[in-house]
């Protein structure tokens, strides 16, 4: 059974962390705040009341909870920055920076900065000039002339005489080092198509430790160990994408859906593109990108906000805004006949069907949160009850009505994965004819009920932890602008009428506005070592 | 795995003191200078104490109230696990526990409960695995006594309506039979095999055929044999009255009879099989080597589980800041994820183990690294600072452990299914305390032990023999189709 505990967006994400968080978590129930529910929240003030907002003169938005309960403190800092903001060539570049932002500052992860900063800058200028010559020499027919291989491999002395110099500055991991040691939990960053996100919890007394570290690298982020760094992405791009089905699928299937706006390039990068990124590109996008006026924190815990706005306008409020955004972003053409794109992989099969629909704020996207709760939300949804249950087709099946971002023009995705002996082929068709039921006949009131009951239950949970809750209002406040559009959201919501589903499903459910995507078994030629047949030593 | 968790909790006790007033959270307005040197007074906070009370059937139940929130939880933990599996029905607790949850009970049918839960919001979820079960409701408390009608129901009387116990067969099939498409789940598989031998209780596995052996009748009789009151351990916290709950409570579980609780003992693997080193791989179309490598280890109630705990932290349990994340990935770039792991319950033997995933080129010199890093674990002390660093980790990160209600209930609970005493975590607590560097040392010498590594690689056919073969006799674990 699929989670009945639905995430209203899930951002694709990527983390720079480590192992204990390479699933992505969803981030987006929606957070109950006020509505309905006055009677079973009579005994404490309305929570809508309780968050509390200040935003600073250079543009930093800081939302507050005060929970009393323990004394920890849960700490989102959300840039309205993501893989959207890429340009072509530098695919993977907010991902990548997000990583280079945990090697430090110009105090934590150093011995001594003055005498690292000259070995740094003169490694990024060697390091940069290296690649392209190697990438000149590689385009050469017989690897060019002696001459310019005896320069590639001068620089290449000077490059690792460079990287050892700069080693013996480094003090590896220190930011890391210092949550942990003050009890930190939870530290890590995610970066999607629309965002990038640094988390962590402390015990609440060390929030003046949290602001000295986080303003020091919003305003001074150092990039150490940079090429080192590159080979860490790179087996993450392996791990993500290129050794797993679905990972591959995904990036196969949402590149066919989108030719032009950036939410088809994988958040993570395209492998060329992530293996000549250079130090000057990535302090260029940061400098353009990461100011404070494109940040919220949202703090939740045991605190009193008006300490936590004193210490936050001490430190983070003498940075500089970044500049207005410049960037442009093509809009997606409409697409004129379905897409089709299969990708062959050592496993077992699975489809993504997508249609292109509208982003937040259009009135139809709330109206694609109810089709995906009835959908595939529980084990009474349709497509569990149909594909699943009753014609036994499908081992599994689920929607999303945000990918892979949601602030632009985005897909509703139908994912499934055959039950043996069906194909794709027939899940496919059985899909097709649930959506068309959408467009025939009207929802019945019970399952809209069931929507927004689970809806307003889910917020209701969602304010269980601290970080979840911090979590969702720095999102929202990133994507829309306002961390009270999961209220507007929900009374949307609970607007949406039957008639609403089926002009929205007749509207975008059309085969000339589909991509399908299916990851087919690739019958392996296995190409092991000669000498190996069955347990053989070689 | 979850033991794991617990000792990072347990350690972290030491910062619990007494109760009183927290002092003022921040030093706003204070220069705040450098993050490297800052100092803080230790975390102060009692938490809550839960209640205990056995129901006349030997039924336990914890309880803490929580109204911060309308909402109500409660977890059955229950005596019952894929370790009775009969040997030609492998699968059969696991369907049991899926089949309980869907197949409607109390006199209700499977469409019946999905129906009603669902349109309440209500959310049950019931399973069972290898060592234990567990049952659990999530509620607005506005819905608890419907949604405690619907959970007594499923636990006490499952319908096990056929049609539902074909699906589960069908989609447990379909599981088999997709095991081995992500390259992660095969390699921690057949490692933990390599570990334990197929056939032993932790790490043998369902098959096609052995799903396909097992009936509606097998469900119901190992529900009626196994599942009793006095096997199960309730947690219950949220939005309600004491008193209420334990009457509501009586009022579903008190009428169920006691039974005979299934014994979990496990045997352990003969010692002439645990020290056997062995190299492994598994021929798979992938980019990067998937690795483990590692070796059976102690159980958690062993005397020497802190400093191996503590110097497994160290070697590569602590992310960012362990040597082998350093190592591996920080300074070489030769991983994304890279990390050790001492994995030890009560049951059965502990695992420690290292993994990483590499491209195929560095196979070598990754596994190379962790030879490496192993040594000095057996023959350095650690450094002062590194120790320091992991005590204060623990002790500073404790408060986290009763960040909720139901993470203090769920820990009691754990530790009385395991059989350990209530302060098991102070008495971990306490041990770290003292620990010293040479304590740390002689647990590395005497349980890491290079010479009875298994080395599991999952990865191209073509490149891993060569790469392997200059760790021991390579041979091939060919995977027969499923299905």
């Amino acid at each position: 059974m699929k989670s009945r505990l639905k995430p209203r967006f899930r951002l694709s994400q990527d983390l720079a962390g480590n192992q204990g968080t390479v699933v992505a978590s969803c981030v987006g129930l929606l957070l109950s705040l006020s509505l309905n529910l006055d009677s079973v929240f009579a005994a404490s003030p309305s929570l809508a009341d309780r968050v509390i907002e200040h935003k600073l003169a250079n543009g930093l938005t800081v939302l507050m909870v005060e929970r009393h309960q323990t004394p920890v403190v849960s700490i989102n800092i959300t840039f309205a920055v993501g893989g959207i903001n890429e340009q072509v060539g530098q695919t993977g570049i907010a991902h990548f920076y997000e990583h280079m932002a945990f090697k430090g500052t110009r105090t934590v992860g150093t011995r001594d900065y003055e005498k690292e900063r000259p070995i740094l800058d003169e490694l990024a200028v060697v390091g940069t000039e290296l690649e392209q010559r190697q990438r000149e020499l590689a385009a050469k027919s017989g690897g060019g002339t002696a001459e310019e291989q005896a320069a590639v491999a001068s620089l290449q002395k000077r490059f690792a005489e460079l990287q050892a110099q700069a080693s013996q500055y480094v003090v590896g991991n220190e930011l890391a080092l210092l949550y942990q040691r003050h009890g930190g939990v939870g530290f890590n960053a995610s970066t999607g198509k629309d965002l990038t996100r640094y988390t962590i919890s402390l015990p609440a007394n060390r929030l003046p430790l949290w602001a000295a570290i986080e303003s020091d690298r919003m305003a001074h982020p150092v990039f150490r160990e940079f090429y080192k760094e590159r080979g860490v992405v790179m087996e993450e791009r392996r791990l993500r994408n290129d050794d797993s089905p679905s990972g591959l699928l995904f990036e196969t299937f949402t590149s066919a859906a989108f030719r032009a706006h950036g939410y088809g390039v994988p958040t993570i990068g395209w492998e060329s593109d992530i293996l000549s990124l250079t130090p000057a590109e990535t302090e260029t996008f940061f400098k353009a990108h990461y100011g404070p006026n494109r940040a919220t924190i949202a703090l939740v815990g045991d605190f009193d906000s008006k300490d936590v706005i004193a210490l936050i306008e001490q430190t983070f409020g003498k940075i500089p805004a970044s500049p207005p955004s410049s960037a442009r972003m093509p809009v997606e053409p409409e697409q004129r006949g379905e897409r089709r794109v299969e990708v062959e992989f050592d496993a077992e099969p699975s489809l993504v069907i997508g249609y292109h629909k509208p982003g937040l704020g259009h009135p139809d996207d709330d109206v694609f949160d109810v089709i995906d709760a009835i959908l595939s939300d529980g084990l009474t949804s349709r497509l569990h009850r149909k594909l699943v249950r009753e014609q036994r087709l499908a081992a599994s099946v689920g929607s999303d009505a945000n990918h892979p971002g949601v602030r632009a023009p985005n897909l509703f995705i139908i994912t499934a994965s055959p039950l043996a002996p069906h194909t794709t082929a027939e899940l496919e068709t059985a899909i097709y004819e649930e959506l068309d039921r959408l467009k025939r006949e009207p929802v019945s009131s019970q399952e809209l009920e069931r929507v927004i009951n689970n809806l307003d239950a889910d917020m209701v949970r969602a304010l269980r932890s601290n970080s979840g809750l911090a979590s969702q209002l720095a999102m929202y406040q990133a994507v829309a602008g306002d961390w009270r559009y999961v209220l507007q959201s929900r009374d949307k919501v609970a607007a949406v009428t039957a008639t609403d589903v089926q002009r929205v499903a007749a509207r975008y459910f059309t085969k000339s506005n589909r991509t399908v995507g299916v990851l087919v078994k690739k019958s392996q030629d296995k190409a092991v070592a000669s000498a190996l047949s069955g347990e053989v030593a070689p | 795995m979850m033991n794991v968790k617990r000792f990072r909790a347990a350690l972290g006790l030491m910062a619990v003191l007494a109760t009183f007033p927290l002092a003022a959270a921040c030093a706003g307005g204070v220069g705040l200078g450098d993050p490297r040197t800052m100092t803080f007074a230790p975390v102060e906070f009692s938490p809550p104490d839960p209640e205990r009370v056995v129901l006349d059937n030997g039924m336990v139940v914890y309880l803490l109230e929580d109204h911060e929130l309308p909402l109500i939880t409660l977890t059955a933990t229950i005596r019952a696990g894929s370790w009775l599996d009969p040997a030609d029905k492998i699968g059969l607790a696991a369907l049991t526990g899926s089949v309980m949850r869907t197949g409607g009970g109390g006199g209700l049918s499977a469409e019946q409960v999905d129906e009603e839960l669902e349109q309440f919001a209500g959310e049950i979820s019931i399973g069972i695995g290898r060592q234990s079960g567990s049952a659990s409701l999530d509620v607005l408390s506005k819905d608890f006594a419907r949604g405690l009608r619907i959970f007594t129901g499923l636990i006490r009387t499952p319908a096990f309506d056929l049609a539902r116990v074909e699906l589960a067969k069908l989609q447990a099939i379909e599981g088999i039979r997709r095991r081995q498409d992500n390259p992660g789940s095969v390699v921690g598989r057949e490692f933990v095999k390599m570990l334990y031998g197929t056939d032993h209780p932790t790490a043998r596995e369902s098959t096609i055929d052995s799903v396909r052996r097992i009936t509606r009748d097998d469900l119901i009789t190992f529900h009626r044999t196994v599942l009793h009151p006095n096997g199960m351990i309730l947690g219950v916290t949220g939005d309600f009255k004491k008193e209420e709950m334990l009457t509501s409570l009586r009022a579903a579980f008190g009428n169920w009879e006691k039974g005979v609780v299934p014994q979990l003992t496990i045997a352990d693997v003969p010692e002439s099989d645990a020290m056997k080193p062995a190299v492994r791989f598994i021929d798979k179309d992938t980019t990067q080597t998937h690795l483990r490598v590692g070796h059976l280890s102690i159980k958690e109630n062993d005397p020497d589980y802190v400093p191996l705990a503590i110097a497994n932290d160290i070697l590569g349990g602590s992310s960012f800041r362990s040597r082998l994340f350093n190592d591996v990935r920080t300074k070489r770039g030769l991983a994304y994820s890279v990390a050790s792991r001492l994995n030890a319950g009560v049951h059965d033997q502990g695992v420690w183990l290292m993994r990483a995933e590499t491209k195929s080129a560095s196979t070598q010199e990754v596994i190379g690294r962790f030879l490496a890093n192993i040594d000095r674990m057996r023959s350095e002390l650690v450094s002062d600072v590194e120790l320091a660093e992991a005590k204060e980790a623990y002790v500073n990160s404790f408060v986290f452990s009763f960040s909720s209600p139901s993470a203090i209930v769920g820990r009691l609970v754990e530790l009385e299914y395991d059989g350990l005493p209530k302060d098991f975590l102070q008495q971990l607590r306490d041990k770290v305390v003292k620990l010293t560097k040479e304590e740390i040392l002689a647990a590395a010498k005497k349980h890491l032990h290079p010479g009875r590594l298994k080395i599991v690689a999952v990865g191209s056919g073509k490149t891993l023999p060569g790469a392997l073969s200059t760790f021991g006799e390579v041979k091939e674990i060919k995977l027969s189709p499923e299905g």
